[in-house]
């Protein structure tokens, strides 16, 4: 179905130089996959420091018992925003922006499906995320009543003031545009696959941005369902989410039904990009491929299932099926820990910054994981349901997924994206940085649940014996900030580094991606290997090592 | 095309079945009516997808594994190589949007200006080419 021979397009005659104008219309105007994709990275990575500021404004309020720096309700405002922009604004549309750019090339295709409405799906994010924010300009301020939005807390008696209806309709605008994002990334990997691309050849981190897709089509329209119905309610009196009526479940089964494929929405495709990087430094092919491509397949299936037992304590949801589902959930988890234990067992490993960050992700990810198997147990959920153990756990999660492999992927990538390779030397000082702040910013908060401090509050006393704790992981969470300082630098100091010569800048690149230059052409491809594997680039640059064709 | 809608088809299957245990159970009516809803968008994507295998009848290049790159030469497609109409698309979405908030004026102003920029955007490569400039695109 797809030709890549030469075009004539791809070839700009005259090239004049570019001026920041016409630099700045190129890039609002494209239709390229890669460019969109950078636009999202870049925006998602913004609103990753938006929403990290907000967090260094809780952690130095909870530093020491009393209200020093924000009000209660400034710091309800705080917390609500932090999650919205951490997971909406920032690690959603980082996956989008990952897929973007990375998709096409790993499956042969010279573009995604629709790549206008690829556009349309990116300004939807830009400017509906911009409108939820912006009501911290507003006169009531944002949004506050928590990112979950639990009724009847977010409706108008209880949270007046246009700052939460701007956060309803702007939540529900930037994931119109995720869904059509879903939608743009199933067809392009169903239809625009290269000849000899069979789906069991396509590379993990492809087959988990099209599970990812599926989710998102799974999840985002009951998200837009309730928040539409809940906008309903606040500004024309309907009486959807009117606990009287049930209206209260209702609004928590709708918002689960969404939150917890959400989870994985952030999970797999992060989960995708660790998979890419194992094999390349470890110079050996993924272990048990068809068994990844199944726990994902797995992981897919059983998130719709699982969604009450974020709902334990409501005493209104049937906790053995729940419990039990979640369980079973943590199988296709484990079996993907197996298989990246199993790709590094015996190889030749060598730790590059892009290895050292899923390392990272690795540990984290495991430790965050185990501490959902506990939560996952009702008896022990009610005990530490809505304290910094939640919050720990999840931090753990999510952070150790979204972001560890986030800086992975970054470092990897890099020279595809812009054909230089990143320091290393500044990349692991900005990964240990990372790492240890991270882990003294939330272990603690382990702790800091059990002995009972409850999530959400702005304030403790001094009695209350959590102020050691707290300051611990206030200081945590400065180092945790400053770590993004090497990062910055090292983009400094390598943008004028030279280009790289070769496709696979690492050596042993085994997706499509490393067989076409960095960065890629217009339409990604001049010429194409024959794909007979699941590593076509690295059959092409090894042609001597025989991988075994599936 | 067959892992494609096996894969949907068996996803359909799963949330099915999912639905009539937790219906067994007791579950309640919004997570029945999620997992029934999940099970029918699946469905449908399994079932256009196998219907268009059927209709297309044979092996498609991405699908045979001794595939040639060359295999798959002929149409490529047309590929828009920049386009200014998602921006107002999108724009004016959100500025319906922001009417519900702020006032019914806006909404109406944005309804109109997002019907022209749809239209904008699906007739974008429809108008006829001026004679003698057919690289315009």
């Amino acid at each position: 179905m797809t030709t890549y021979a030469e075009r004539p397009t791809i070839t700009m005659p005259g090239v004049a130089p570019a001026s920041k104008g016409k630099n700045f219309v190129k890039w609002i105007t494209s239709t390229d996959h890669k460019t969109i994709g950078y636009l999202y990275l870049m925006t998602s990575f913004a609103w990753f420091m938006v929403g990290g500021l907000l967090a260094l404004v809780l952690r130095v309020e909870l530093s020491r018992p009393g209200l020093q720096f924000v009000s209660t309700e400034q710091y309800n405002q705080v917390f609500t925003m932090h999650g919205t922009i951490m997971l909406l604004m920032f690690a959603t549309p980082l996956f989008v922006g990952f897929a973007n750019v990375i998709m096409p090339l790993q499956i042969g295709a010279a573009d995604v499906a629709f790549p206008r409405l690829n556009m349309l799906s990116y300004w939807l994010y830009f400017f509906g995320s911009l409108m939820a924010v912006a009501g911290f300009l507003s006169p009531g301020g944002a949004a506050s009543f928590g990112w979950t939005a639990y009724a009847p807390l977010a409706n108008s008696t209880y949270s007046p003031g246009i700052g939460g209806d701007l956060w309803v309709i702007g939540l529900a605008i930037s994931g119109l545009g995720t869904i059509l994002g879903g939608v743009n990334f199933i067809t392009t990997i169903f239809t625009m696959r290269a000849p000899g691309m069979t789906m069991f050849r396509m590379s993990i981190f492809s087959w988990n941005v099209l599970l990812t897709s599926i989710l998102v089509l799974l999840a985002f329209p009951p998200l837009a369902a309730a928040l539409l119905g809940l906008e309903s309610d606040r500004l024309y009196g309907s009486h959807l989410f009117d606990p009287a009526n049930g209206g209260a479940m209702l609004w928590q089964h709708l918002f689960w039904f969404f939150g917890h494929p959400e989870v994985y929405i952030l999970a797999l495709p992060f989960f995708g990009i660790a998979t890419e990087i194992l094999p390349v430094f470890s110079r050996k092919p993924i272990f048990g491929y068809k068994g990844l491509i199944a726990a994902t397949i797995a992981i897919s299936a059983l998130s719709v299932a699982v969604w009450a037992h974020h709902m334990f304590v409501s005493g209104q949801v049937l906790l053995p099926f729940f419990s039990f589902m979640t369980f079973l959930i943590g199988v296709p988890t484990g079996v993907k820990f197996f298989n990246w234990i199993g790709t590094m067992w015996r190889g030749h490993v060598t730790f590059e910054t892009p290895m050292l960050w899923v390392m990272g992700f690795l540990v984290t990810f495991l430790f965050g994981g185990l501490t959902g198997i506990i939560l996952a147990s009702p008896p022990l959920d009610f005990a530490v349901s809505a304290t910094y153990f939640v919050v720990a756990h999840f931090h753990y999660v999510l952070f150790g997924t979204v972001v560890f492999a986030m800086f992975a992927g970054f470092y990897f990538w890099w020279p595809k994206f812009t054909g230089k390779m990143l320091n290393e030397r500044l990349g692991k000082i900005h990964f240990w940085t990372l790492f240890f702040g991270f882990h003294l910013t939330f272990l603690v908060q382990h702790w800091l649940g059990i002995k009972g401090f409850p999530r959400r509050y702005a304030d403790y006393l001094a009695t209350d014996g959590f102020t050691y704790m707290n300051m611990v992981s206030t200081v945590g969470s400065f180092l945790l900030a400053l770590s993004m300082i090497p990062f910055f630098v090292n983009i400094w100091i390598t943008r004028k580094a030279p280009m790289v010569e070769s496709d696979d800048p690492w050596g042993y690149g085994s997706s499509l991606e490393w067989a076409t230059s960095c960065p890629p052409p217009r339409h990604n491809f001049l010429s194409m290997p024959r794909i007979r594997s699941e590593r076509p680039a690295f059959d092409l640059h090894h042609p001597h090592i025989k991988t075994e064709g599936h | 095309m067959k892992a494609s809608w096996q894969l949907f088809t068996g996803l359909s299957v799963f949330y099915v079945l999912m639905a009539i245990v937790y219906w067994q159970i007791d579950g309640e009516p919004v997570g029945i009516t999620g997992m029934i809803l999940a099970a029918c968008l699946a469905g449908m994507v399994g079932f256009y997808v196998w219907f268009t295998q059927k209709r297309i009848g044979q092996t498609l290049p991405e699908d045979n594994t001794s595939a040639e790159i060359a295999d798959g030469a002929g149409e490529l497609g047309f590929y828009s190589p920049h386009s200014w109409w998602p921006l107002p698309v999108a724009l004016s979405a959100c500025a319906m949007g922001l009417g519900l908030v702020i006032g019914w004026w806006l909404t109406l102003i944005a309804l109109t200006s997002l019907v022209i920029s749809v239209i904008g955007m699906v007739t974008e490569y429809e108008k006829p080419l001026p004679v003698g400039s057919a690289s315009n695109h």
